[in-house]
């Protein structure tokens, strides 16, 4: 590939080529305060190629391909070429990370303990783990919680925090423009900025954190908060796994022993404001 | 895919042990032989364990076994609901035909 760079994300290393500049420039920006890796043997690679020869030209569109690949991945427009990676970054981990449970979750860290947020896209958790890592907590991804199988701690897995629509301008109004990625304006889930983690989340994304307090955000609704049951918990988890079949046993022990360590709740919450509030209280009496 | 309807005798075999693991009122079990993971209520705990020796049982032997410890009402309804379970569960790999 004509331009690349090679990103270390909490465990995992990735090499991401394009046949474009724009992608690779947006994240060298992006990832500057990240570990340099140049030179390093990557576990995933992420290539970013034109459909066809022409369409580098005319109308450049991205297929995103790697080690692992989707048949019926989409092409993308060259100008969503950051997306492409992150979505590249993503689909590799979803399909090829084997060293710890993948639980698809935002995780935020305070006081050496982790609370672990998960839900759909558009739930709110990668909003909720940005809001809350202004305020004090440590960003420990907003995409992928890491369940580590021997010891049952949860894993960093801090890249770039994808914020979508209404969630974008709350969010920048926050942290300021240096610390946000380029607007991509009309991809398939709207529109997409994403956001630069604090310093300490980089720092530290190789120290993990036991978890403390699970919850099942959702975004749009008058506050509320309710009791889940261990086993509904234990299918949204198992469904919010890319690799939990394909762990076998050490992930059936590993996850049943979370599902019955954290305590865990359903919010709902009509903003970020009262998330926030929620979660601090849900905190102090239950982690 | 064996003839459900035409099975007369059941057991479970040393392949077919799960590991469990209970969560509130249900049970998890996984499958080591497939790396499944099923998740069950009773009675199918109870026909499991009633099962764990590897004898070969019919539907109304299992209804006696489990009789001994559960009031399982009129017996041609419990027979007919033990016998659909025997069924899924060989459906599942959890039992096989004997």
């Amino acid at each position: 590939m004509r331009h690349a760079t090679t990103l270390r994300i909490g465990p995992a290393t990735f090499r991401i080529g394009s046949a474009w500049p724009q992608p690779i420039a947006d994240l060298s920006r992006l990832y500057a305060a990240y570990p340099a890796m140049t030179g390093a043997i990557a576990d995933f690679t992420v290539r970013l190629q034109p459909t066809s020869l022409m369409r580098r030209f005319v109308r450049p569109s991205i297929f995103i391909t790697g080690d692992h690949g989707l048949a019926d991945a989409a092409p993308m427009s060259l100008s969503h070429g950051l997306l492409a990676a992150e979505m590249g970054m993503n689909l590799q981990m979803a399909l090829g990370w084997r060293r710890h449970l993948l639980l698809h979750a935002s995780s935020v860290e305070k006081d050496g303990r982790a609370l672990v947020m998960t839900g759909e896209s558009g739930s709110g958790k990668s909003t909720l783990a940005a809001l809350l890592s202004e305020r004090g907590w440590r960003l420990m991804g907003d995409e992928f919680a890491l369940l580590d199988l021997e010891t049952g701690a949860i894993l960093p897995f801090p890249r770039l925090v994808s914020l979508k629509n209404r969630a974008i301008d709350v969010v920048a109004g926050q942290v300021g423009d240096a610390r946000m990625g380029p607007l991509l304006r009309a991809t398939a889930k709207g529109d997409i900025r994403h956001m630069v983690p604090r310093a300490d989340a980089v720092a530290r994304m190789d120290q993990g954190a036991m978890p403390a307090l699970l919850l099942f955000p959702r975004f749009g609704h008058d506050d509320d908060v309710r009791l889940v049951g261990q086993g509904e918990i234990f299918m949204r988890l198992t469904q919010a796994s890319t690799n939990y079949v394909a762990l076998g046993e050490p992930a059936f022990a590993g996850l049943t022993r979370f599902v019955t360590g954290v305590p865990a709740r359903a919010i709902d919450f009509p903003s970020g404001e009262a998330a926030i509030a929620m979660v601090e209280r849900l905190w102090e009496e239950l982690a | 895919m064996p003839q459900l309807n035409a099975i007369k005798a059941y057991r479970r075999d040393m392949e077919d042990v799960v590991t469990s693991w209970a969560l509130d009122d249900l049970l998890l079990l996984y499958h080591h032989r497939s790396g499944q993971t099923h998740m069950v209520i009773s009675p199918v705990p109870e026909i499991l364990a009633q099962m764990a020796d590897g004898a070969v049982l019919g539907a109304a032997d299992l209804h006696d076994r489990l009789a001994r410890d559960f009031d399982l009402g009129p017996r041609a309804d419990a027979l007919a609901e033990i016998g659909a379970h025997l069924d899924a569960l060989v459906a599942l790999g959890l039992v096989r035909p004997a």
